[in-house]
């Protein structure tokens, strides 16, 4: 594989774990517009583990995750009195206020930036990023996950019959956001170079991006937005001055023609039965 | 427009050599150089004249013979000012394309996460635009920059500014979601402008606004309440005229001072009335044969792009990028480069030592060499622009004891 | 320079009124974020400085303006939200970015990247008044902004069109049963929320007097805070929450934060959110929040 496509397939393996981030929280119905913003915290926090205390990357991308996390379940539990695109719009506030912070935020450099991590392979990002990949793909087959798919059809049903509704939104927005961190762990040690720039809003819908195109309702649909995402502006690049219009149309029409997204389960239950056929 | 042309052009040149190829005729050689320009993006207009720049350059030394027999192929890649394009075009430049070396990326931001890809694929990358303090030093040795760092350009224009306008008080306004204007402001400006005993009226408490704020009206009144002599603007030149336009409505008509980011014909409309102070090292109207024969000759054919709006000039960043590719070129011819895919490492090696050792290298200003933190050595000027046009005031070099 | 900065934020104010009174338009009847509305912001302001530098009067270029963004947001309503109505509520939100990332481009590629700025001829003049100054076309923003707010105010409350749109906003399913066609009612959200969108564009590019083709992303975002704030049930929320926010900010500037003014506005947001979900002016309302 050439160094070209090994940083390409590092960015889908970081983007990856981001769309999974929203995945999570999105499968009990919420919607977050602001997980660029708990990428923002892995990033600084992960970096200045590994630049100020030298600790080695592992240990600190698993602090920048628990850290998120709890971050991440002070910010669901108000979040519980808000539904469907309120919640979505305080999420963007949050995740606005997140980069604002870091912005300002002296010790991580503000907005000339922190530098210094120690640079992360492409194996290392997709050890990550395969095994959060596999974390949900064991989860969706869980107990677990029928309940939160349950939240997400029907709230007032799931706690009627006897759900914990709470404890379940919340544990998916912590989860969420310490996938989402070590996203941003990831991103900083691959990049080796953060801004507050990085973390706005338009990351945080890139993010929702991935898992809407790529299929919503499985978690394998967050790689094949993250692979779309990264690699279709590289291949339009033919269209030279024209390439982000054209990208903004084929994004249109992947929703108009496929609205539940590329991958589903009937698209997948098509591909296995025929790959076993042809067996 | 030229989204169709150019693959088709490409694609008649591609025909082309293979033709050349089926004639069985000895395959010439060839010296790749790659390129990163933001093409799309809030700082199209510079990628696309960038691409008009380096196009024109590639005709010129082809059609003159190329180098040393071996033709120039230029690959350039937009990374629509973004920094995580910017590190995977060079990745696939210096990976897929072998290209010798590299111009780009041009913002700081793309920089600081595309010399690190320089440096780990060993490959001279030389920015043309990135100004913020320090961004090649923490790179060597593959990271260059045909810049002046913003800190020495400060301590010529400053003076300037105090003699020229009577200056006692300043007063700071700087966007703050940029990393080049808020370290020029924040810590460059006043400390040079301290030194000159010159007061910062709001040393304590500088004004900020962010990139994209459509509104400063709230800013420049306080601005103006500080009655200051002169203001120093730290931002970009697109932020920078809707900070001079709402001083111009606002009544606040004190000069301007900044670093070489308000560089721009552009900014020369915003306010004709109120005199902008920057450094460059390279605008327009400059004199010189060197950069009046460039002007003449690029001129006409950014006029003539489709992508570019009627009233574009020739601008630093062309001029730099233009340098950029001249000095790999001319490593090539002195250092005996060849262009053979097999020995390309060691090449790239001959193009970074040449680059290190440069000495008086003759650029479209003047002469240009590298310090030892990657930053060019060059002379560069403070103009003044005023009534709508630029002009020259003081010319210095960024060395002590002249370039 | 209190009496001044307060005159900044009221324009400022009206601005994000009409951008955020565009947003909730199409929020309140379908709650969808259209996302391209910033965009359509930015069209108008291109639209409507084409025709002032060709010394069209002013009144023409902002109802040209207005039509310009509306009839955009006819096109997004057509392909970006009727065929995908049914769809979970962010899929037609990711449509409408598609468009915003298009007509972002498309505006780069016709008037360029750099600012386009009025000549200094078309400048505003200002008028003295006492220790302020204010500028004519501050008054005809805030002036114009008043009067719209007004038209939709009476729009909704008092046409039969409005009374469509009412009950679409209430209950689409049961405005159908009754006659209403939801198609044309949700095309005329979309249309009017483009005109406001496009008034906004033209009035804010003849004060600033110079436009980017990126100037509709942070101020989009500004004016869904905005929007929240007001609250989307009532038209006269924004009118309240514009002025609100536009002198928030500039107190916050005044008075030595003007690196804390976005997370001002952003945590008054998320604040309105917890404590009046419905807005300052939103009246009760239970079924806030669909499903995404």
């Amino acid at each position: 594989m050439s160094t070209y496509y090994a940083g390409l397939f590092a960015d889908v393996g970081i983007l990856l774990l981001g769309a999974l981030s929203v995945y999570i929280i999105l499968a009990t119905g919420q919607l977050s517009l602001g997980n660029a913003g708990f990428m923002g915290v892995g990033a600084y926090l992960a970096s200045y583990l590994t630049v100020e205390l030298h600790w080695p990357v592992t240990p600190a991308l698993i602090a920048a995750a628990v850290a998120a996390a709890a971050i991440g379940v002070i910010v669901g539990f108000p979040a519980l009195r808000l539904k469907g695109i309120y919640l979505a719009m305080a999420t963007l506030g949050f995740g606005e206020m997140v980069r604002s912070f870091f912005l300002v935020f002296e010790p991580t450099g503000g907005s000339g930036g922190y530098r210094g991590m120690p640079h992360v392979s492409l194996g290392y990002i997709w050890l990550w990023a395969g095994g959060i990949l596999v974390l949900v793909l064991v989860l969706e087959r869980s107990r677990l996950w029928l309940e939160m798919r349950a939240i997400h059809d029907d709230e007032t049903a799931a706690g009627l019959i006897g759900l914990n509704t709470t404890a379940t939104k919340i544990g998916a927005f912590g989860f969420g956001a310490a996938v989402a961190a070590i996203c941003g762990g990831l991103f900083a040690h691959h990049y080796v170079y953060i801004e507050p720039g990085n973390f706005g809003f338009e990351r945080s819908i890139d993010f929702v991006l991935a898992v809407i195109l790529g299929g919503s309702t499985v978690g394998a649909g967050a790689l094949i937005g993250a692979l779309l995402l990264v690699l279709l502006p590289e291949w339009l690049r033919f269209l030279v001055d024209w390439r982000l219009a054209a990208f903004g149309v084929l994004l249109i029409l992947v929703l108009l023609t496929r609205r539940q997204g590329i991958l589903d389960r009937a698209l997948i239950a098509r591909l296995t039965f025929r790959r076993r056929a042809a067996a | 427009m030229i989204g169709l042309r150019m693959p088709i052009a490409s694609g008649l040149f591609a025909a082309a050599t293979l033709l050349v190829g089926l004639h069985g005729a000895q395959a010439q050689n060839q010296i790749t150089i790659g390129a990163v320009v933001p093409s799309s993006g809030p700082f199209a207009e510079w990628g696309r004249a960038n691409t008009v720049t380096l196009k024109m350059l590639e005709k010129q030394v082809n059609d003159a013979g190329g180098i040393n027999g071996a033709k120039l192929k230029l690959v350039i890649l937009d990374d629509g000012a973004k920094p995580a394009q910017a590190a995977n075009a060079l990745r696939k430049l210096a990976g897929d394309d072998k290209v010798l070396a590299v111009a780009g990326p041009l913002t700081s931001s793309a920089c600081e996460v595309t010399f690190p890809v320089a440096n780990q694929m060993e490959v001279v990358t030389t920015s043309q635009a990135s100004s913020k303090p320090g961004v090649a030093k923490a790179n060597r040795p593959w990271a260059f920059r045909n810049t002046i760092d913003e800190g020495i350009l400060a301590k010529t224009s400053v003076p300037y500014f105090k003699k020229t306008f009577g200056v006692k008080s300043v007063a700071v306004i700087y966007d703050a979601k940029d990393a080049v204007s808020t370290s020029i402001a924040t810590k460059i400006m006043p400390a040079v402008f301290k030194a000159d005993g010159i007061a910062v009226s709001n040393e304590n408490d500088l004004i900020s606004f962010n990139t994209g704020d459509l509104d400063v009206s709230a800013q420049v009144t306080k601005l103006k309440s500080l009655n200051p002599d002169g203001v120093v603007i730290g931002a970009d030149y697109s932020q920078a005229i809707t900070v001079i336009r709402e001083m111009k409505r606002q009544g606040l008509v004190k000069p301007v001072i900044g670093g070489t980011p308000l560089i721009s014909s552009a900014i020369l409309k915003a306010a004709p009335e109120i005199p902008v102070i920057a450094p460059a090292t390279f605008y327009a109207t400059m004199k010189g044969p060197k950069a009046e024969k460039f002007v003449a000759e690029l001129w006409p054919l950014l006029k003539k792009e489709s992508g570019l709006p009627p009233e574009i000039e020739p601008s630093m960043y062309d001029a730099n990028i233009y340098e950029i590719v001249s000095m790999y070129i001319d490593a090539v011819k002195k250092t005996g480069i060849t262009g053979k895919p097999d020995q390309l490492a060691a090449e790239r090696v001959k193009l970074r030592d040449y680059m290190a050792k440069l000495k008086g290298y003759e650029g479209l200003g003047g002469s240009i060499h590298f310090s030892e933190d990657g930053d060019a050595i060059k002379s560069f000027f403070i103009v003044q622009g005023e009534k709508g046009a630029w002009s020259t005031k003081v010319t210095a070099c960024s060395t002590e004891g002249g370039c | 320079m209190l009496l001044q900065q307060l005159v900044n934020g009221l324009t400022l104010g009206a601005v994000y009124t009409l951008i955020a009174l565009s947003f909730s338009l199409v929020m309140g009847i379908l709650s969808i974020l259209n996302l391209a509305i910033g965009e359509l912001f930015m069209l108008g302001g291109y639209l409507g400085f084409a025709l002032i530098a060709a010394h069209v009067p002013l009144p023409i270029a902002l109802v040209a303006g207005m039509a310009g963004a509306a009839l955009i947001g006819i096109v997004i309503e057509k392909i970006a939200y009727q065929p995908l109505r049914d769809a979970p509520l962010i899929t037609p939100m990711l449509s409408t970015l598609g468009f915003s990332i298009i007509l972002q481009n498309v505006v780069t590629n016709v008037w360029g990247s750099d600012p386009l700025q009025l000549p200094p001829e078309l400048f505003d003049t200002r008028l003295p008044l006492g220790p302020i100054s204010v500028g004519m076309m501050q008054l005809v923003v805030i002036a114009v902004a008043v009067v719209l707010v007004a038209s939709v105010a009476f729009l909704l409350q008092k046409t039969s069109a409005g009374r469509a749109l009412r009950a679409v906003a209430e209950n689409r399913d049961v405005a159908r049963l009754l006659g209403v066609s939801a198609g044309r009612v949700t095309m005329l959200a979309f249309a009017i929320s483009g005109a406001l969108a496009g008034a906004a564009g033209v009035l804010i590019s003849l004060h600033y007097a110079a436009i980017t083709p990126y100037i509709g992303v942070d101020t989009g975002l500004k004016a869904i805070a905005v929007m929240v704030i007001g609250g989307t049930t009532r038209v006269w929320g924004a009118l309240l929450a514009g002025p609100l926010i536009g002198i928030a900010e500039v107190l916050t500037i005044a008075y030595g934060g003007s690196q804390a003014r976005d997370l001002v506005v952003y945590g008054l947001m998320i604040l309105i959110l917890l404590l009046r979900p419905q807005g300052l002016l939103g009246g009760a309302r239970t079924d806030i929040g669909q499903r995404v």
